[in-house]
């Protein structure tokens, strides 16, 4: 039972493509930036680790050249100031040593004689060492002194204070612009990202505001390689505009279609009805006369719900409608009804000019007029005002009938929808359409209890027009 | 009375018809738009019933061909559809009342007669109702033969509304019916008018109903009890 939600938890969210472009970045930069810096390290290290080697090298050239021998005799004599200079160095302290071919020392410092090795004459030999505890840079050169095949040794060593710093500054400075670097690309990245996805973003909230009744092509602006894309909704929108259209043309011509037949079919009954016939049959036709009122208002009423879904498609522009006029027209049609129902009609009429679709806003205040016929019952009272407010456009149909009890009203809204004791001729969608109709011209639809407390008023209340 | 029928459904050409029969009138069907124009030429009509959804030519053009002849017959026009402007393109195109299928069968007759009757009274300069008879070449009225007197405002209102017997009459259309009014003339100088025409006009048998608010009604006293 509790597998399926699990399974869906578990599931990772695919990433999005910011995400997946981001990463693509990303992970390359993670490699190749230390790696980049490891090798600018190493080269500027390595080149400046040369020429300090280079500048001692010079040191024990120098010192080199100031052996002499006699009678066989190794022999360094430098100054104290000539000692000073070959030790001077501003940051690291300098030792050196002078060796006889035996190892002897001849000169210098003695520590640097503790290593044993033998060089070749103009052999050099670099090496990492240790001085007491200081760590040292050591540098020896074999220099031919005395007889052939006899070789001094010079040793210069430099503690690495310097060479430290360097590595320091180095590993600094490299990382830094390194880190910048990174930084600065992950940053470019993203912008470009996210302006390269705007468009996506343009498409996606023009596709928000699609709906059924709103499905015109999309006309923002794309890149060339999102433009397949948009042709193919355009044409999805063609696609379901034509079936949404051929839908509404399919239920406007059923309902054509089926009018003439049931016109036939209650004139039929009403020749019946007035020619002689068994009394015992009264009933019977009178209901199958009522029948047939509510298949032809059903029918009307399902081709007035095409319409209004073909209005939402903007297929007939929305005019100035003035409701006292629309009733007034109207009266003509309901006069004989009320007559025939036994129901005083009457209006209380006054400018009321909103902006709509007139057949919509006839078949709203029809389907009022005819509720208020059909339920209020003989001997009733209804009337039907018009009249506006500073920005409301109002029109009222009461009755003195039996009224609706308020806790069913908002029920009655329902599609299919009829009062608890079924009778005359509706459909049970008269007021689910009248209130879609409201609705879809900013207005409200509302029940209420008669002004004199008796009764029903129902009351649409919709915007001025401007 | 001689009815022309255009309607293309046999059932309900076949209903309508026998509806028609059962007032006393001739009724002759046809199911296409094309022969009528032929055919009121050739013989002697009373009313065009004529439905707008036809297989061939379809109403708005007979009706069309009708007019273009110079036919002043009466036409009702039947239609499947009622969008306003249908209404307005029909009774633009000369038609001279209209009904939206499914119609009550005595609201067919009563229009029908209605019709007829506004039709003849053009013919006859004479307009009926009931025992009410008004001579528009005289300019006299008569309750069964016996003389009416009317002040000429009364003349003008009750010819008006008697060439509109079966349809509900606006006060504004009254007034602007009238010479004597314009638009400043108040409802009530019209219901004054209209409760002394009601007072005279009683004994005719006709009942003058009052739409609160609206406007007026003439109606036989008799046929209301029957409708």
């Amino acid at each position: 039972m509790s597998a399926a939600p699990q399974a869906s938890a578990r599931r990772r969210e695919p990433l999005s493509i910011k995400q997946r472009l981001l990463l693509w970045l990303v992970l390359p930069l993670l490699v190749t930036a230390p790696s980049g810096g490891l090798v600018l390290y190493t080269l500027v290290h390595d080149a400046t680790a040369k020429w300090l080697d280079q500048g001692l090298g010079d040191t024990v050239q120098a010192i080199g050249n100031y052996i002499r021998t006699h009678d066989g005799e190794v022999i360094f004599e430098v100054s104290q100031q000539t000692d000073r200079a070959l030790r001077f160095d501003r940051l690291d302290r300098i030792y050196y040593v002078v060796l006889a071919p035996g190892g002897q020392v001849v000169a210098g410092d003695a520590q640097l004689a503790d290593y044993r090795f033998t060089l070749r004459p103009g052999e050099w030999r670099v090496q990492d060492d240790v001085v007491g505890v200081e760590p040292v840079r050591l540098i020896s050169l074999g220099v031919a002194c005395g007889a052939p095949g006899n070789v001094c040794q010079v040793r210069v060593a430099e503690t690495i204070y310097k060479r430290t710093q360097l590595r320091r500054e180095l590993l600094l400075g490299v990382s830094g612009v390194m880190f910048v670097l990174a930084a600065l690309i992950v940053l470019a990245g993203w912008i470009a990202i996210r302006q390269g996805l705007r468009p996506i973003a343009a498409i996606s909230d023009e596709l928000e505001r699609r709906d059924l009744d709103r499905l015109e092509p999309i006309g923002a602006w794309v890149p060339v390689e999102m433009a397949p894309l948009r042709e193919a909704f355009n044409r999805l929108f063609e696609r379901l505009q034509r079936a949404a259209r051929s839908q509404q043309d399919f239920i406007s011509n059923a309902a054509h279609q089926l009018r003439t037949p049931l016109t036939s079919l209650r004139t039929d009954i009403e020749l019946a009805l007035l020619e002689p016939h068994d009394p015992g049959l009264e009933p019977l036709l009178q209901r199958l006369k009522s029948g047939v009122e509510r298949s032809a208002r059903l029918a009307q009423q399902m081709l007035s719900l095409a319409r209004s879904e073909a209005a939402q498609l903007h297929i007939e522009p929305p005019r100035r409608v003035d409701l006292r006029e629309l009733v007034a027209q109207s009266a003509e049609d309901w006069v004989p009804r009320a007559l025939r129902a036994g129901i005083d009609l009457g209006f209380e009429l006054a400018p009321a000019a909103v902006t709509g679709q007139q057949f919509l806003l006839h078949e709203l205040v029809e389907n009022l007029v005819h509720n208020a016929l059909a339920y209020a019952g003989e001997g009733a009272g209804v009337t039907v005002r018009t009249r506006s407010d500073a920005r409301h456009a109002v029109v009222e149909v009461e009755d003195t009938g039996p009224g609706i009890p308020a806790a069913e009203r908002d029920r009655m809204f329902e599609r299919f929808q009829r009062g608890a004791q079924p009778q005359g001729s509706g459909s049970g969608l008269g007021l689910a359409i009248a209130r879609d109709i409201a609705r879809q011209h900013g207005g409200e639809l509302g029940m209420h209890d008669g002004v004199h407390g008796r009764g029903l008023m129902v009351r649409l209340t919709l915007p001025l027009a401007a | 009375m001689r009815i022309l029928l255009v309607e293309d459904d046999a059932v309900l050409a076949d209903s309508t018809a026998r509806a028609l029969r059962s007032q006393g009138w001739v009724v002759d069907c046809t199911a296409r738009g094309e022969p009528v124009p032929i055919s009121l030429r050739e013989d002697r009509y009373d009313l065009l019933i004529l439905d707008i959804g036809l297989a061939g030519i379809d109403g708005f053009e007979t009706l069309r061909r009708v007019r273009g002849q110079g036919s002043p017959i009466p036409v009702l026009v039947l239609t499947a559809r009622d969008g306003v402007e249908d209404r307005v393109r029909g009774l633009e195109g000369g038609a001279d009342d209209y009904l939206v299928k499914p119609f009550a069968l005595s609201e067919l007759i009563a229009r029908a007669r209605a019709l007829v009757r506004r039709s003849q009274a053009r013919f006859s300069n004479e307009l009926r109702m009931a025992a009410l008879r008004m001579d528009l070449d005289a300019r006299r009225a008569f309750i069964n033969e016996e003389s009416l007197a009317l002040s000429a405002r009364e003349w003008e209102v009750l010819s008006f509304m008697l060439a509109r017997v079966g349809k509900v009459i606006a006060k504004e259309q009254i007034v602007s019916a009238s010479n004597g009014w314009d638009h400043s003339t108040t409802d009530n100088a019209v219901e004054v008018c209209i409760s002394r025409l009601r007072a005279k006009i009683e004994p005719a048998g006709i009942n003058v109903r009052t739409v609160r608010g609206f406007g007026y009604l003439l109606e036989e006293q008799d046929a209301r009890r029957s409708a």
